[in-house]
């Protein structure tokens, strides 16, 4: 009878802790998707949603599936912070991970900072998000920042028999962050460059021709340039015309993905070949590694698409990184997994990743490469793709 | 001191941005001087105009004056878009507060922005020069890109025509009419609704025009409705709403501060329209060829 | 009957309750309404009473949220004074900027007044050292709630609530004292001149009145509220950004002024409550909200131009008419 008994209370305690344990991982994923930003938002959440998927078919993680929750923060820091907080007060998330541009990012992180829920920005580059007055244990950053952006960039430029030198950014954070970085680092890297011309078109410009205009005007010999996406394109349409690449020789470098393959294939034939530029990924990396080309086959058949987008990765990784936090920690407690956050390597399709212990940042590699020709594919290519690892200058 | 080709090349830059701003902000202009409404849709319908522009280039597929003819569609297209929204939405609206008829404008560039993130998504598209127009010709040291020399002949083209049609057509004296006095106009028998109409899809014809023809040189992309609406503004205030050639002028203007503005301001170009408008609203509302208010 | 009810008191004390009794979600969603219904209101009195539509109201709202958030932020001032300050701050450039807005009518007016907003919205955007540029301040220090604590913890069944909760109360206080201020502004002669103004200005003229006078007047009180209305907005918001001062700020307020009612005093607040509900509710099931916003503005301006207080009145006055002939 008290054997019975037993059984029965075991079965009975057992039953809330079974439960427990089905219940979902919840993680709020806000990102941009309308507006213009939607263009790079939505296929980050496709990345992380394929990585969900993929887990919760092995499983989950600690037993438990992952539920993504996404939400659309149009862009607007207000918007992001108030669809962080119903996430965390109305919908329960144990995570955050997501935003896009990096007044959203900061913002995000106060929340997650006051709730002490922990924070994974997968695509914010600007520096203040992991800034020492700004850094709290709850933020991550698993993209890379301008910091990083500009110094590698600057060491591709330093290599090419070039003395003048300009940079035309959009004038805001991103821009001028990362030109100061690009800057501030070529000058160190070789003493003998003159920074002829700065260009600082504002945020959506759609006439770039006075700009150009003016750079030609002073004769540079190269060009760093941070535009992105449609502003890119918009940009090229522009200077090609007026022989812009020529003058410069090709000798142009674009940060800010200019060489992700979506803005090759919009400016098909129109892109100038022979610049140099960088992307988050890229499907057609014969010679990258074996878990990368794997990773962008799933992509592909989950996309239903043969060229599948570089900017899903960002969404991936970012999720990824969530994932091995907690299953390093044991547990879903943001405490705990901040913790086990600190230092943890993961194995990405790019290769091992670091979280930095002093500042939360990923020690996430760029992919750089000149934009050539290629008969396999209707658009141009990076060939050969550089990985730039970048831990001997993120300090 | 600038070298003289560079200055050439600035202010042929500020000319064909001034003439696609006046195909766009004619259409404005137009709305405004006959409905006396400020037409904020406008936008939307420059925006279709591009969308469709890289949709009949998508489908027409290659064969000669594709780009042509994908740009007349195209207009065409959101020129009937525009009457079936005025003949059977706007003209409800008509009688009733100026802020209902500007706010249902409001609500279409709501509705138009997210249709067309629906039917073409939200990744950039472009759309090439036309062939015949690649390439380039250099005058005084400056290179003038022959698309870019065919907007700015365009223009001036466009104006006269424009101008000669409300000058000496019939139509395009109730136009000017309807602007000074309608309801005389309406009790002499003319049917001052379909006049509306027609004044409507002609300035969609105008904005959807100006949108295709813009294609090769800006990518397509969601947000193009609303930046454009604003410079359509800001050059319609400078040469005076309702007025025809104040629009022209008002867009060389506006074309030739941004050129050279950024080396007098450079870094301030995000101001330059709000303060141009502000300017012009507090010393001379009325514009440069507007009547002066009451 | 109805009439006599003090609703408006009842539901300032039940409002307080919206913490004890809810999730903590709501409780912030409440915060959000309360303070877009001050400026929603405040708008009205431009827009209902006195018939001058601003595109560009955001302006005030945003330089209210970044005095408030430059005070406490950068250099430690209290809440005490930061706030009436959003409140000086606001009016004083209501006042520069009224000055030229008011000569002009009707769409030149809305134009010159858009026209300024994006200006401040830019000198935000591209001041870094002062507003913190695009990025903007995050983190704007709460007030010090210590002492509420400690009469809190004096007080029985009163206590345990954190200090988003203490905010809250704060905030509904001190938009309830705006909203009654703004109520004596427009029942006083004051604000029946501006109906007046807003009905026939030319008759308005013609018996004396300086139209002129009176607008900017509106236009600064207006821009004052506005700029209280910032500054709670900015603490609450845990951060302070250039798009508060965005055009499409300035039209989502528009919007709930008139979803509302432009033609009472109650209907901003009513809009503000039903397009903030009903943005949480749409946007957790699809991306498309301008679709559905722009097809429930439609609607509005085709069947109910007079708002949902506008709707209700109509159907009160049905209700009695029916009830006499009865």
């Amino acid at each position: 009878m008290i054997r019975v008994l037993t059984l029965l209370l075991a079965a009975l305690l057992a039953l809330p802790i079974a439960a427990e344990a089905q219940k979902p991982i919840k993680v709020g994923y806000p990102m941009i998707l309308s507006g213009s930003g939607a263009l790079f938002g939505e296929p980050a959440l496709k990345g992380a949603e394929m990585y969900v998927e993929e887990i919760n078919a092995k499983g989950g993680v600690l037993g438990r599936k992952i539920e993504l929750l996404p939400r659309d923060t149009k862009g607007d820091a207000n918007e992001a912070v108030r669809v962080s907080r119903e996430l965390i007060l109305k919908d329960n998330v144990d995570f955050l991970v997501g935003t896009l541009t990096s007044a959203e990012g900061p913002a995000v992180s106060v929340v997650a900072k006051e709730n002490k829920i922990v924070f994974i920005a997968n695509i914010p580059k600007t520096d203040q998000l992991t800034a020492p007055d700004k850094l709290h244990p709850y933020v991550f950053r698993t993209s890379a920042n301008t910091t990083m952006e500009g110094r590698s960039a600057a060491e591709f430029v330093a290599k090419w028999p070039v003395t003048r030198i300009a940079t035309i950014s959009p004038d805001y954070a991103y821009g001028q962050d990362v030109t100061k970085s690009f800057v501030e680092h070529i000058r160190k890297l070789k003493p003998s460059v003159q920074i002829v011309d700065q260009q600082w078109p504002k945020l959506g410009e759609a006439d770039y021709t006075p700009f150009i205009n003016a750079q030609l005007a002073k004769k540079p010999e190269a060009v760093f340039s941070s535009l992105w996406g449609g502003h890119f394109v918009t940009f090229v349409k522009q200077a090609r015309p007026l022989g812009y690449f020529e003058a410069i020789k090709l000798n142009f470098i674009g940060v800010g993905e200019a060489g992700s393959p979506e803005t090759t294939k919009a400016l098909g034939a129109e892109y100038p070949v022979g610049i140099t530029a960088n992307t988050y990924d890229a499907f057609y990396w014969t010679e990258g590694p074996p878990a990368q080309r794997e990773y962008n086959a799933r992509l592909s058949k989950y996309l239903k698409d043969e060229y599948p987008n570089s900017w899903a990765i960002q969404g991936y990784m970012g999720i990824h990184v969530l994932a091995e936090a907690i299953k390093k920690a044991g547990s879903t407690d943001s405490d705990k997994v901040s913790k086990a956050l600190l230092g943890l390597t993961v194995d990405t399709p790019h290769g091992k990743m670091t979280i930095r212990e002093k500042d939360h940042q990923a020690t996430r590699g760029l992919l750089y490469g000149q934009v050539v020709k290629d008969a396999k594919y209707p658009f141009p290519i990076l060939k050969p793709i550089i990985y730039v690892d970048p831990i001997r200058f993120m300090d | 001191m600038p070298d003289l080709s560079f200055v050439f090349a600035q202010a042929l830059s500020g000319l064909t941005a001034a003439m696609f701003l006046f195909l766009i902000a004619s259409g404005l202009s137009l709305i405004f001087g006959v409905l006396r409404v400020l037409n904020f849709a406008h936008g939307s319908f420059y925006m279709l105009g591009a969308y469709g522009a890289y949709q009949f280039v998508h489908w027409l597929g290659t064969g000669p004056g594709r780009f042509w003819w994908a740009v007349l569609l195209s207009a065409l297209c959101v020129a009937v878009l525009g009457g079936l929204v005025e003949r059977f939405l706007f003209q409800r609206l008509y009688g009733k507060e100026e802020l209902y008829q500007l706010l249902f404008t409001y609500a279409l560039v709501l509705i138009l922005s997210d249709a067309a993130k629906i039917l073409w998504g939200t990744q950039q598209k472009s759309v090439s020069r036309p062939p015949g127009l690649t390439g380039a010709l250099s005058l005084f040291g400056a290179t003038i890109p022959y698309y870019n020399l065919f907007i700015i002949l365009l223009g001036p083209a466009i104006a006269l025509g424009f101008w000669f049609a409300l000058q000496r057509t019939r139509a395009g004296r109730f136009i000017r009419a309807a602007a000074l006095d309608r309801e005389t106009l309406g009790a002499l028998g003319v049917n001052v609704n379909a006049l509306y109409t027609g004044v409507f899809v002609l300035a969609s014809f105008l904005g959807g025009l100006g949108g295709a023809l813009i294609t090769p040189m800006r990518s397509v992309v969601p947000g193009m409705d609303t930046e454009v609406i604003v410079e359509a503004f800001v050059v319609v205030v400078i040469g005076g709403l309702g007025s025809f050639w104040g629009t022209f002028l008002g867009a060389l203007i506006y074309g030739q501060v941004l050129s050279f503005g950024i080396l007098f301001f450079p870094r301030f170009s995000i101001f330059s329209m709000f303060a141009l408008m502000a300017a012009v609203l507090i010393i001379r509302p009325w514009g440069l060829l507007g009547k002066p208010l009451k | 009957m109805i009439q006599r009810v003090p609703w408006a008191l009842l539901v300032f004390v039940a409002a307080f309750f919206v913490p004890a009794a809810s999730l903590r979600y709501y409780t912030f969603l409440a915060n959000d309404v309360v303070i877009w219904a001050l400026f929603a209101t405040s708008l009205n009195l431009l827009v209902g009473y006195t018939g001058l539509v601003s595109f560009g109201h955001a302006a005030y709202f945003g330089i209210g949220a970044y005095t408030t958030g430059i005070l406490m932020k950068k250099l430690g001032v209290s809440f005490l004074l930061a706030f009436p300050a959003a409140g000086v701050s606001g009016a004083l450039f209501a006042l520069v900027f009224g000055f030229f807005c008011v000569r002009l009518t009707r769409i030149y007016f809305a134009m010159l007044t858009l026209a300024f907003a994006q200006i401040v919205w830019a000198i935000c955007f591209k001041w870094n050292e002062v507003t913190g540029g695009e990025q903007g301040m995050p983190e704007i220090p709460y007030p010090d709630f210590g002492w509420l604590e400690r009469v809190a913890a004096w007080l029985p069944f009163v206590g345990g609530y954190r200090t988003s909760d203490y905010f809250y109360f704060l905030t509904l206080v001190l938009v309830a004292a705006c909203l009654w201020l703004l109520r004596r502004v427009v029942g006083s002669p004051f604000g029946r001149m501006l109906t007046t103004i807003r009905e026939n200005p030319e008759r308005a003229e013609f018996i004396g009145v300086n139209v002129r006078r009176y607008e900017l007047a509106a236009f600064v009180v207006a821009g004052a509220f506005a700029g209280l209305a910032g500054g709670l907005f900015g603490i609450f918001n845990r951060g302070v950004f250039p798009d508060f001062a965005y055009w499409t700020k300035s039209s989502e307020v528009l919007i709930m002024t008139l979803l509302g009612g432009m033609g009472t005093f109650i209907g901003p607040a009513l809009g503000a409550l039903v397009l903030i509900w009903l943005n949480q509710q749409i946007v957790s099931y699809t991306q498309y909200w301008p679709l559905v916003l722009g097809t429930i503005l439609i609607v509005l301006l085709f069947v109910f131009p007079g708002g949902i207080a506008g709707a209700m009145e109509s159907a009160a006055r049905r209700l009695r008419r029916g009830r006499q002939v009865a």
